[in-house]
């Protein structure tokens, strides 16, 4: 075989009804890049509309792409793509975690590993480098998901990452996860896992990951992008006014400061002023803890964690010792919603308890993250709080649930704000003990189940985006238009940070719309906050451009919650990033020539196939109508405090109008070359993007736009 | 700040590689040769008078320490060692040892696992670098010689024209540090990067540094030594 760069070559398939292990080969499938966009193909081609999640006929990807292993910055994510349970119609969807596994299987030389089947009994999967084996897993089955990954190591040796469910995903809850490393999540997936009995795959690799670019261009090209990366989130101004920064802003990410510290590291490490030139500072920028968690979590910090490869380190790792009073370990990881989404639960807050006083937050945040990330049980992007709430105040539970089980539930503590709440309620939607548990199903089952309606899904507290039963993520608050539109296309919250990674950066509205202006055509494709614009064509290049760099990056695979790189923090460079470099690495590491336009439009032809097999699982072209639609809360106009409506686009208000998201829709589907109507892609659309054989088949079964 | 200090650090310590220590005292014989080759920055085999045979080894200038408090597990030292030195991204040839030791620590699995070191522990991240010791384990197992102290850094390099593949080294060294590549069956170890470790320029938290070789030897000879290999 000759020699292959970037991508190992090799695509591991595992058949866990008949326990066949074979090989593929990933350069057959190279037009989709890798992972999400690779994943679709397969699942286009092998997984047959109307197969549900938890049948033995669907599939479960875990892809990485190209740039994965070989050290660009922020590029240790794994994808993974399946038919999601908590979609009312188990579209195909996308999770992602970080953490070291990707890197792993690359080295142990596979790009991709697809699982189809459903095991008699539970099992393993153990990857050690060419060699592959089911193991039995049955001593593992049951147990939590850290206690899964020690076993698994136990057998692999220590250098073995795993992937793993806790007891959510065995018991096939909805909303759990599949989760790598002390706190790297990919949410949704888990009940897949557990349907077909795969408890954990453990992978050791010993090889590497090819280059082909000269190793000296490499390394010129590392240190580039070193020079112009920010903090989490690609925030490049930082959050106190530091000696080298023009701006700060005080909601950045970029929190490191002379007398901020790690301070439970031993001894305490100072974040310091963290000036850009210095490289050996560049992990220090985001005390990520300060910021999810308040300045009382400075002290319970030992470090920054994060993925293979990247130097933000985006994850804060704490030692909470008050842990022990529970019988927890004191040492708990996580980030962003992987704190606020087990939070959110006590939708009351944290109030003091157990004489934890001004730390009772904190204590309560670590309290649930430890208990859902063990268990593994997925929030949804923190609508399983929501969910909780709605159904309290309007009082579901009282209705739905036995009266003996509405009565062993300790509500008080919910309501009074007593973080051990989170014990019983975790155990109940792990375990699925109960009626109450089936808030672990997700919002569009319970709707269904509990007999939810208009006013559940228009409540504007419920934040829910579509009847697809996900919430916003990055949506009409980020970017108006642009933020929405993007929230409509995935069966899940959009996990989306093209956009946010450029209009979040903290810079100064009018450079950011100067940038806009370069990259989209018009600074008109930005709106400053709290102040917008009715639609217009470039919030549609925007809002495309955004998603298909999303797909790009979940294919190459790099993190789309730092890349794009479109500001820097450099004022000689006038704030500019590059939007080329991801092609740039793709080159030099594949030894494929792209651009940033050639790699922009595979993106769009895996987006585009993303679509059509959404038409194809709803059997409905008309994806405008059935899929795309934003619940009612999002176009309805504020009120002020007199009771009177605030007119959308005045400022003040972020409230979106349904004739102007109609239009909206229209332009983005015109980017795409969809049809302006349905939203589907067209004949011609699909032939532009070498789809032809796709739009046979959606023609066979009447499902193109006429 | 920045590339120009590691660069100055190492730039200095080529100096110092010249200390013959306790060379004289053992050697008996082959005077003249060894000391030339030693001049050279080679090494070379002497008897002593007890009729042992004894590899000489000129002094290093420098070696990699690394700090376990300031590391994240970024691996970002690793893939920058492999991709300078064999034009490839990899974890397990790194000559800076992160990943064996990132989920479990240097002493791996255990039932307590949850509260000793490592990413599924207490966080900590315990990597070894090559101490480039005084009398190389790795270098006396060579069969072949190919092992031998850098001209310019003294470092204790792999001439992999005459590394025949064995893994002598590999588990001759008590840390395991020199590692067989086997897509090329070359043995990888710590050069030092000609006294300009790309691993400690890519390194986001000033976690790894190249420290003259005595600073070194106090910093990595602490109290938890393994193996008495080399003293
Ligand atoms: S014995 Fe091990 S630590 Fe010592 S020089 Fe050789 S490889 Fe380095
Ligand atoms: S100094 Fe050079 S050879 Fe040694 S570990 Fe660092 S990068 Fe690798
Ligand atoms: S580059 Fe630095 S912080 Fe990252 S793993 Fe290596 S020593 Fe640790």
């Amino acid at each position: 075989m000759a020699q292959i760069f970037g991508y190992s070559g090799k695509i591991l398939r595992v058949d866990l009804t008949t326990g066949k292990i074979s090989t593929d080969e990933t350069l057959k499938y190279k037009d989709f890049i890798g992972g999400e966009g690779m994943s679709m193909k397969i699942m286009w081609d092998e997984v047959d509309p109307g197969t549900k999640a938890y049948d033995a006929e669907n599939k479960i990807i875990f892809g990485t792409g190209p740039l994965c292993g070989t050290g660009v910055p922020c590029s240790g994510r794994t994808n993974i793509t399946s038919l999601l349970p908590t979609s009312p119609f188990n579209g195909v969807s996308s999770s992602h975690m970080g953490g070291y596994f990707a890197t792993e299987l690359k080295y142990a030389g596979w790009d991709m590993i697809v699982v189809e089947g459903k095991a008699a009994n539970p099992v393993w999967l153990r990857i050690e480098d060419e060699k592959v084996t089911i193991e039995d897993a049955r001593w593992m089955w049951g147990k939590g998901i850290f206690d899964t990954q020690a076993m698994v190591a136990s057998f692999m040796g220590k250098e073995a990452q795993a992937a793993a469910i806790g007891q959510a995903g065995e018991n096939m809850v909805n909303l759990s996860v599949i989760r790598t490393g002390a706190s790297h999540s990919a949410g949704g997936h888990g009940g897949v896992m557990g349907s077909k009995k795969l408890k954990a795959i453990g992978v050791r690799g010993t090889g590497s990951v090819k280059i082909a670019g000269d190793r000296k261009d490499w390394m010129e090209l590392d240190k580039f992008m070193m020079s112009i990366i920010g903090a989490n989130n690609q925030m490049v101004v930082p959050t106190t006014p530091q000696p080298w920064a023009e701006f700060s802003d005080k909601s950045s990410r970029w929190t490191a400061r002379k007398g901020l510290f790690w301070g439970a590291a031993n001894p305490p490490v100072e974040t310091g002023e963290c000036n850009p030139k210095d490289m050996q500072s560049v992990g220090l920028r985001t005390q990520k803890a300060i910021f999810d968690l308040g300045p009382g979590a400075e002290k319970y910090t030992v470090r920054m964690g994060g993925c293979s490869h990247c130097p933000i380190r985006c994850h804060s790792q704490l030692k909470v010792p008050q842990l022990e009073k529970y019988g927890m370990d004191p040492y708990v990881a996580n980030t962003c919603v992987g704190w606020s989404g087990p939070r959110g639960v006590m939708f009351n807050g944290i109030k003091d308890f157990d004489g934890h006083g001004e730390d009772s937050n904190i204590v309560g945040n670590a309290i649930g993250t430890t208990l859902a990330d063990d268990y593994g049980v997925w929030c949804n992007y923190a609508q399983i709080g929501r969910d909780l709430k709605y159904c309290w105040d309007k009082g579901v539970f009282k209705r739905v649930l036995p009266a003996d089980e509405y009565a062993s539930i300790p509500w008080e503590k919910l309501v009074k704000g007593d973080a051990t709440f989170l014990i019983d309620f975790y155990d109940r939607v792990a375990f699925k003990k109960g009626e109450f548990s089936h808030i672990g199903d997700g919002s569009a089952a319970i709707a269904l189940r509990w007999g939810l309606g208009d006013d559940y899904w228009n409540d504007k507290n419920g934040k829910l985006w579509t009847r697809g039963g996900y919430p916003v993520h990055h949506s009409n608050e980020a970017g108006a238009q642009v933020g929405a539109l993007i929230s409509c296309f995935s069966n899940r919250d959009a996990q989306n940070h093209s956009h946010m990674n450029f209009i979040g950066s903290k810079l100064p509205i009018k450079i950011q719309k100067e940038i806009a202006g370069e990259i989209f055509g018009s600074p008109d494709a930005l709106d400053p906050p709290n102040d917008y614009k009715p639609m217009n064509t470039f919030k549609a290049r925007f809002a495309a451009w955004a998603l298909k760099r999303s797909i790009l990056h979940n294919s190459l695979t790099v993190c789309n919650w730092m890349w794009p790189m479109s500001v820097s923090h450099d004022k000689e460079r006038g704030y500019r990033g590059d939007t080329g470099l991801e092609a740039k690495f793709f080159s030099l590491a594949t030894g494929i020539k792209m651009t940033e336009k050639e790699l922009d439009e595979a993106a769009a032809r895996c987006f585009t196939l993303f679509r059509a097999i959404t038409v194809r699982q709803m059997g409905d072209a008309d994806l405008r109508a059935g899929h795309d639609h934003m619940n009612k809360w999002i176009t309805k106009a504020d009120k002020d405090k007199e009771g009177k409506e605030i007119p959308q686009f005045t400022p003040g208000t972020i409230q979106m109008t349904e004739e102007d998201m109609a239009l909206a829709q229209t332009m983005l589907y015109r980017e795409f070359g969809w049809d302006e109507k349905t939203g589907a892609p067209t004949r011609a659309s699909l032939e532009m993007y070498g789809l032809a054989g796709v739009a046979e088949d959606l023609a066979r079964r009447k499902l193109l736009p006429s | 700040m920045s590339d120009s200090t590691e660069k100055r650090e190492g730039e200095g310590l080529l100096g110092k590689q010249t200390s013959r220590r306790d060379f004289l005292k053992y050697a008996g014989g082959g005077l003249a040769g060894a000391l030339a080759m030693i001049t050279l920055g080679c090494a070379t085999t002497v008897r002593t008078r007890e009729g042992r045979e004894l590899r000489v080894w000129a002094t290093p200038a420098g070696a990699l320490v690394h700090d376990p408090n300031r590391c994240v597990g970024c691996k970002r030292c690793e893939v920058a060692c492999t991709v300078r030195n064999d034009g490839k991204a990899s974890a397990h040839i790194s000559r800076v040892k992160v990943s064996r030791n990132l989920n479990f620590g240097v002493k791996g699995v255990s039932s307590a696992y949850a509260k000793a070191d490592g990413q599924l522990g207490n966080f900590r991240i315990v990597a070894e670098t090559c101490r480039q010791c005084e009398k190389p384990a790795c270098g006396n197992a060579c069969p072949t010689g190919a092992i031998h102290a850098d001209r310019k850094t003294g470092a204790r390099v792999v001439d992999a024209r005459k590394c025949v593949g064995c893994g002598a080294c590999q588990t001759a060294c008590p840390w395991h540090i020199a590692t067989l590549d086997r897509e090329t069956m070359i043995s990888t170890k710590c050069t030092t990067c000609d006294g300009d470790p790309v691993c400690a320029k890519a390194c986001p938290t000033g976690a790894l540094k190249l420290y003259p070789i005595a600073e070194a030897e106090k910093l990595l000879w602490g109290a938890d030594v393994v193996s008495g290999a080399t003293a």
